[in-house]
């Protein structure tokens, strides 16, 4: 029964109106019931049951920049401050919320009133209680320009005012209609508020107070970040496989940015996890039993390159489908990536199953004759002594600068293989040039390049506005510098319903067009996480919907 | 331990007469003036150095391609806004030469500003970070000069040793101090077992490190030392010590490496430059803290006011180098010393 009142909210799409009215209102004892039969254990890791107690040491690629939950921007360091930092509600696989901080949130008929009824049992390590007040200090705090400049140009730039209705409640107001305000206020990491006094408060660590299940107590910058049980916990999101405090004493996460180095460690059992397994290794951790070996795709836009349009030769549209059809794709991803990586078609992930246009697959590339006939009516029907094909004696030359600090995954290599096809299948010259990112940076802002690489996490269409909206409406991203008024109008309309089908029906519009017909960008691969972990570590595992690394929580170690 | 053995030993006559020189009354009131003089000029020129690095780095950061606020402001948040509290928040929008201007004015007051990517002072980043930096360039000096100085005084005037001494270290000063960790990790740390991963958790952890980094300038030192040994073999002195009856190891250690060390001391400074460089990539390797890993990240974010401060660290210690490398050749050489009176 509780499973179902907690799913209906998946219905959401087709009812939007009643649902939206809907509160939803699920105990904390009926969310337990809820999650044991909804929990989608990534990996069965053995029958015997959990055991508390033991100390984790897992090996991490990637340092934060800061330790402020609220000030990260990084996702590769999500799993570590998920340990200590916490949110109002939670996302399942579906893409539908359920309680964790709050029991239950109210969107009004019009959609503009956020209704949050907040837990009576929460305090944050310092000893604060997490109530209405807490929260609105928090988003006060957020929107402060002195704490966090990037604030008020955010989602939470449609806030319009935050009330602390009664202890238990927040009431939050919107300026106008806007519908990832509530995946980002549901998943806004909260501190306690006597945190924002400390004079750290910016850089993050054991000063800055969370309600997690465990206690950030040591930072050494280069080296680890050390966390302790946190005993008093009871409050785990209905998305967890177990309630009550975590299972591991202590917890500590090394930085080791060397692959090589983090696989070793973990073969030699200096390590007990590491996240971050280059396709080239992962074979051997699947074929031997003293590990476990799992992946996820990442949400957001697959890596992709988005041709300039407003620069020759990638201005003209034959080019650019001349280019995706010189690149047999399949046989680069399996001969870089040992066949560990999955092709990208749409300009979603797989990994989000509402937005991700299935109907693409399939629909373009690897068709050497098409390509250079659609090269030869684009004029392009001369050659140089090296083979390249020109036009009024100018080669075909596509540029592509490879920003160094994130070329990632063998990106490079990547880049390099579909250097070699589109030469070799019809004659363009892919002029790849791994640079500085300040160089990048620089080529970007006066956009004098070919094409740009480039992959995105944010989940829930949020990706999508990025890359298409016009530059100056949101279109932060928008490397193929498209403008067109017809991707506007589809993006608007989904942006102002909570309807998950509606939206998807004008998402996949917009992908057929601009990867279809226009061809703007050039979909690669989907970025995926890995974690390999010794056999006798329980529970390790990817965080529902958004599908990065979750916390140590549910882990447990058998003897 | 090799200054250890050096300094009791002093050798002949000749010098130890010099020595006693400026204790000769009245030379000393006359030695007192020029010594001020000269200790001023260092200073001054100390901080003209501080200065000069400071000033180059900040106008290197300018030319370089790309903007702070590029760096600062992530992609999917830069709206004129986010640009506009950026800007004004790290005070982007005065003009070059009065950031300059400003930055030097703090400098003066010990203020060496706040890292724009950790939001922490510089000064507290650099300092803590510092010791863990401090050890490893140490233990990695001090792995260079004794394997060094045991290769070049085992070696040296035996025609064939040396020949494979010589091959052995143009091999491992051709190998990128990246890979030789690497290598390290793989046979101690991951076969073997005897050392940690990584970290800066005591002495063990200590060992690879240090190694990796020592062996990549051992190579020429102990070039250098060998050469002055051999040198000072072929010098008469060394037949009376000969015909004294003193054994070939005490001759080596106590009378031929006492003149070779001269060119090893001045090549010190060049040694520090290479123990920075070094602690960057070893530390990246192995996984340590240090400035080294907080130089890569801040020169890749362009961090100004980190990069400013480790350019500012990296000057000093260039200084306070080239001071003890003047002092230490007066220790050495005696015969230096008469200059200083003159």
């Amino acid at each position: 029964m509780s499973t179902t009142s907690a799913r209906s909210h998946g219905h959401l799409g087709r009812r939007p109106a009643a649902l939206a009215a809907t509160a939803l209102s699920v105990s904390a004892a009926l969310v337990l019931a809820a999650c044991s039969g909804g929990a989608d254990a990534a990996k069965p890791s053995g029958s015997s049951t959990p055991q508390a107690g033991g100390t984790l040491t897992w090996g991490v690629e990637t340092e934060p920049t800061t330790l402020n939950p609220q000030l990260n921007g990084q996702d590769k360091t999500k799993l570590l401050l998920r340990n200590s930092y916490e949110q109002l509600l939670a996302r399942q696989d579906d893409g539908t919320y359920v309680p964790w901080l709050a029991t239950a949130y109210k969107v009004s008929d019009d959609e503009l009133t956020y209704t949050f009824t907040l837990r009576d049992d929460v305090t944050f390590w310092d000893g604060e209680k997490l109530d209405a007040a807490a929260v609105v200090t928090n988003l006060e705090q957020v929107l402060n320009p002195k704490y966090n400049p990037y604030g008020a140009a955010g989602p939470l730039s449609h806030l319009k005012s935050a009330k602390a209705t009664d202890a238990r409640t927040v009431t939050l107001v919107l300026k106008e209609k806007y519908a990832p305000f509530l995946d980002y206020v549901g998943s806004l990491a909260l501190i306690s508020p006597k945190s924002y006094a400390k004079a750290d408060v910016q850089a993050g660590g054991p000063d800055v107070a969370g309600t997690g299940p465990f206690v950030l107590t040591k930072y050494v910058k280069g080296q680890e970040l050390d966390f302790t049980k946190n005993k008093d916990y009871d409050w785990a999101p209905a998305t967890a496989k177990h309630q009550g405090a975590a299972y591991l004493d202590a917890l500590t996460y090394r930085f080791l940015p060397e692959s090589s180095v983090r696989l070793g460690a973990l073969q030699s059992g200096q390590v007990d996890v590491v996240e971050g397994v280059p396709g080239t290794q992962a074979a051997q951790f699947q074929k031997d039993d003293r590990f476990t070996y799992q992946t996820a795709l990442n949400t957001g836009t697959p890596y992709s390159l988005y041709f300039n349009t407003l620069q020759s030769p990638t201005s003209d549209a034959k080019v650019r489908e001349a280019f995706r059809d010189a690149v047999d794709l399949d046989a680069v991803l399996k001969s870089v990536y040992a066949g560990q990586r999955t092709r990208a078609w749409s300009a979603v992930s797989p990994a989000d199953p509402s937005f991700y246009d299935k109907s693409l697959e399939g629909t373009y590339g690897n068709d050497k004759d098409a390509a250079n006939k659609l090269l030869d009516e684009a004029g392009w029907t001369g050659r140089d002594s090296e083979g390249y094909r020109t036009k009024d004696g100018k080669r075909l030359t596509i540029t592509d600068y490879q920003s160094q600090p994130y070329v990632r995954d063998q990106r490079d290599t990547l880049l390099q293989a579909i250097q070699a096809q589109v030469k070799q299948n019809a004659g363009i010259d892919f002029d790849v040039q791994v640079v500085d990112s300040g160089v990048s940076d620089e080529h970007r802002a006066k956009n004098d390049y070919g094409t740009y690489d480039n992959s995105n996490t944010n989940p829930d269409g949020v990706d999508i506005e990025y890359h298409w909206l016009p530059a100056d409406k949101g279109g932060f991203i928008n490397l193929s510098n498209v403008t067109d008024p017809q991707l506007t109008t589809w993006l608007t309309a989904a942006q102002q319903t909570t309807d998950t089908a509606k939206r998807a029906e004008q998402y996949d519009a917009l992908q057929q067009y601009v990867i279809s017909e226009k061809a703007y960008s050039f979909p690669l691969y989907e970025p995926e996480d890995e974690i390999a972990a010794s056999s006798t570590v329980h529970g390790v595992g990817f965080r529902t919907y958004y599908k990065l690394p979750e916390s140590a929580y549910d882990v447990w170690l058998s003897k | 331990m090799t200054s250890a053995t050096l300094l009791p030993s002093a050798g002949d006559a000749a010098a130890a007469a010099r020595e006693a020189a400026p204790a000769v009354p009245g030379a000393r009131g006359r030695a007192w003036a020029p010594t001020a003089a000269a200790v001023g000029r260092r200073l001054v020129g100390a901080v003209v150095v501080l200065w000069a690095s400071v000033t180059v780095a900040f106008v290197a950061l300018q030319l370089a391609p790309g903007s702070a606020i590029d760096a600062l402001v992530p992609p999917t948040q830069r709206t004129p806004e986010a640009v506009a509290a950026v800007t004004a928040e790290w005070g982007l929008d005065r003009p070059v030469v009065q950031q300059y201007v400003d930055y030097l004015g703090r400098l003066l007051h010990g203020d060496l500003g706040t890292s724009y990517q950790l939001h922490r002072p510089v000064t507290d980043v650099i300092v803590s970070e510092l010791g863990p930096t401090l050890q490893l360039a140490a233990a990695g000096l001090a792995v260079a000069l004794v394997l060094a100085v045991v290769l070049a005084v085992s070696t040296a005037g035996r025609p064939w040793a040396s020949r494979i001494a010589n091959g052995v270290e143009l091999t491992i000063v051709s190998v990128p101090e990246f890979w030789l960790g690497i290598v390290l990790l793989f046979v101690f740390s991951f076969s073997l077992g005897w050392f940690p991963v990584a970290g800066a958790n005591g002495l063990a952890s200590l060992v690879l490190p240090a190694v990796a980094l020592g062996l990549g300038l051992v190579g020429l030192v102990s070039q250098v030392l060998r050469e002055g040994v051999e040198r000072s073999l072929e010098q008469p002195y060394t037949l009376s010590v000969r015909a004294r009856g003193v054994s070939e190891t005490a001759l080596r250690v106590r009378h031929s490496l006492r003149h070779a060390s001269l060119p090893v001391v001045t090549l010190l400074g060049w040694l520090v430059g290479g123990l920075l460089g070094g602690v960057i990539i070893v530390e990246q390797v192995f996984g340590r803290p240090g400035i080294g890993s907080v130089a890569l990240q801040a020169a890749q974010g362009r961090d100004l006011p980190v990069v400013l401060g480790v350019a500012l660290l990296s000057a000093l210690v260039y200084v306070v180098v080239n001071t003890v490398v003047d002092l230490l050749a007066l220790v050495i050489d005696p015969r230096l010393r008469t200059g200083a009176r003159a």
